[in-house]
């Protein structure tokens, strides 16, 4: 179990973040969440800085990541998880609109670990977030804290 | 020019209701050629070429005529030439052996010498040789020959006459034709016979230098006519080049055109994909916001909420169901005319047996006859051919719903070598002919939605494919007697 470590939601669209939480409300680990509104925001929480300066050391358990993001988008987020070594081991689950195939492609191709396409039927994006929330928050055991990646990044 | 390698150069026409008006010709290609000859912008360019060609080889064969025909009077000339310097000589010689007759008689009559008489029956024996060659030799020109038989004639006279001066001579001695040894017993006919044989020399010459004139002149003809004949030879081959080179340009310019409309045509599909596929996408966002917020009001309101309201949400959340659907419904759509097609041979038999497995559960309760022909292989991309057939045979189960017994047939027609008519055909509710135009367009529902249900997007999807495979799609009807749709992919391969 990982009830201590919170789940770090990037999602720009206030609607979109409440409806997620609320499905984590009904699986009461939503105050486990931590929603931040753009790419820059969710760098200023891995790295401690900004806004974040003060908080608890220590990863989050995933990362839910939406594509599509003012000033730093989502891919470019990804990149810059999977290209530092203290921070490749974090699951990163895409959350996303877009089934596009070339956004999958790449996704994968940078390491992403999971990629979600949004329903748009509320019961169905209901229990994706359900599901989610449960599995990467609660179910899947995250790296220990200072792992390092045993591959150097190419 | 330009009208005939547009056509060729067109895409073939696909013969399908939707009758998309074709351009007829690219704007700024009335070339001046169509101002000057109409009649001959007509002409393909094979024509052209045919008809330059046809000109040189005409011109060859009349210059080839012509030279042999001037070619032959000099070689005839030459001949006459020949015979008329025989003529000379013999007419020559004629007039010297008719003198030495002459003097040579006169002598034996003064002398009687036997040796003198000898020169004189020579002459005598010469006679009909050369009367012989006269006449072969003047053969064919009437004046000659007339003055051949009088000098024939004259030339008998004369020997006549002398031979009568020589027995008179023989039998009554010197004194009787002492008048004749001094004057000659032929004297005038010879005479006679030296003024003919003038007239006939001055005559033969005469001719003789005509010919030379005639030669001289055939021979510059044909001097002439070979240098005019090379030149227009040379102008009708620059000719053709022209029209060679001008229609390979042209060929090009225009296969260029076709090239670069082929290319803005392509960019500007880019274009409306990207866009239709961008607006699905970001349309779902607030559709999703629609049903999840009325889902979260129900929650929140549940207990409070009366009848009305809770059909209120439902309608709600049912509307947005319903837009998301055809949002995918689009974006499908849209990837059936952006995804790379694959070629290989499909097995319809096959195909058609796997969709009837999946769509078993659905069919539970339902009284369906089935004919199904025996099914060829295509060329063409599987999963879109899969989706067609999903369609169609869906269509025809759905539509044949309100059958108490429903009957579907799949069938082949085989209209030409060029293309492969596949159909499916069922009893079901049908369709107004009136109609049919509308049948493949996108969201097209002939049906109300309380009656049957979907978005209308199958057909249009159905058309999308066929087209992209090179093939047509086209449906008849009978309201409430049932539907049969077509679909025709040609058996050569090509992608549109």
């Amino acid at each position: 179990m990982n009830a201590a470590k919170p789940i770090l939601l990037a999602e720009d669209n206030p609607r979109d973040a409440e409806l997620a939480l609320a499905a984590m409300e009904e699986e009461h680990i939503s105050d486990k969440v931590v929603v931040c509104r753009d790419g820059a925001e969710v760098l200023d929480y891995l790295y401690c800085r900004g806004p974040f300066k003060s908080r608890l050391r220590g990863n989050p358990a995933v990362v839910f990541l939406d594509l599509k993001m003012p000033k730093v988008n989502g891919l470019e987020v990804l990149r810059t998880i999977k290209a530092d070594i203290n921070l490749r081991p974090i699951p990163v689950v895409m959350l996303t609109s877009s089934r596009e195939e070339r956004d999958l492609a790449e996704s994968y191709a940078l390491g992403a670990n999971a990629y979600v396409v949004k329903p748009v039927e509320f019961h169905k994006f209901l229990s994706a977030v359900k599901e989610l929330g449960t599995f990467w928050g609660v179910i899947n055991e995250p790296p220990p804290e200072g792992s390092r990646s045993s591959h150097p990044h190419s | 020019m330009e009208s005939t390698t547009n056509h060729q150069a067109e895409p073939p026409a696909l013969a399908t209701g939707e009758g998309k008006p074709h351009t007829d010709s690219l704007p700024g290609s009335s070339g001046f050629s169509h101002v000057r000859m109409p009649w001959f912008a007509k002409l393909t360019i094979e024509h052209r070429v045919l008809a330059g060609f046809s000109l040189v080889f005409v011109g060859i064969l009349v210059i080839t005529a012509v030279s042999y025909h001037n070619t032959s009077i000099l070689l005839s000339n030459s001949r006459l030439d020949g015979r008329s310097h025989d003529l000379l000589q013999l007419l020559s010689n004629i007039d010297v052996a008719m003198n030495e007759a002459e003097d040579a008689h006169r002598r034996y009559l003064v002398t009687g010498e036997a040796s003198y008489l000898e020169s004189y029956t020579k002459v005598v024996h010469q006679k009909p040789a050369f009367t012989t060659y006269l006449r072969e030799l003047t053969r064919g020109s009437t004046a000659q020959e007339q003055r051949v038989g009088v000098l024939d004639r004259m030339m008998d006279k004369q020997l006549n006459a002398e031979s009568k001066a020589i027995a008179l001579f023989e039998t009554s001695g010197f004194r009787s034709v002492k008048k004749m040894a001094l004057e000659g017993a032929g004297r005038r006919e010879l005479g006679v016979i030296h003024q003919l044989i003038t007239e006939m020399d001055s005559e033969e010459r005469q001719a003789m230098n005509g010919r030379v004139a005639d030669s001289a002149v055939g021979t510059r003809n044909t001097i002439g006519l070979l240098g005019i004949g090379a030149f227009l030879q040379l102008v009708l081959l620059a000719w053709v080049y022209y029209l060679i080179r001008h229609d390979i340009t042209e060929r090009r310019r225009v296969a260029g055109e076709l090239q670069r409309r082929g290319e803005l045509l392509e960019a500007a599909n880019k274009e409306l994909e990207a866009f239709s596929y961008s607006v699905s996408h970001d349309l779902r966002a607030p559709l999703r916001h629609i049903d999840g917020y009325a889902a979260l009001l129900r929650k929140s309101v549940d207990e409070s909420l009366n009848e009305k309201g809770a059909r209120y949400l439902l309608t709600i959340s049912d509307a947005a169901k319903q837009m998301g659907q055809l949002i995918d419904d689009l974006l499908v759509f849209s990837r059936m005319g952006r995804q790379e097609m694959l070629r290989t041979n499909v097995n319809l038999e096959q195909l058609i047996k796997s969709i009837l497995a999946d769509l078993r559960l659905d069919l539970q309760g339902r009284e369906i006859s089935w004919t199904i022909a025996p099914l060829p292989e295509v060329k063409g991309d599987p999963a879109m051919l899969r989706q067609v057939f999903v369609n169609l045979i869906t269509n025809a189960i759905k539509f044949t719903g309100t059958r108490s017994q429903a009957s579907i047939e799949i069938g082949v027609d085989r209209p030409s070598s060029a293309e492969i008519v596949i159909f499916v055909r069922d009893n079901g509710v049908g369709f107004d002919m009136e109609y049919a135009p509308k049948l493949f367009g996108v969201f097209q529902r002939l049906h109300r939605a309380e009656e049957f249900e979907g978005t209308g997007i199958g057909l249009a999807n159905v058309r999308r494919i066929v087209h992209r495979h090179g093939g047509r799609t086209w449906a008849e009807g009978v309201p409430d007697k049932g539907a049969t749709v077509f679909i025709a992919l040609p058996t050569r391969s090509s992608e549109s």
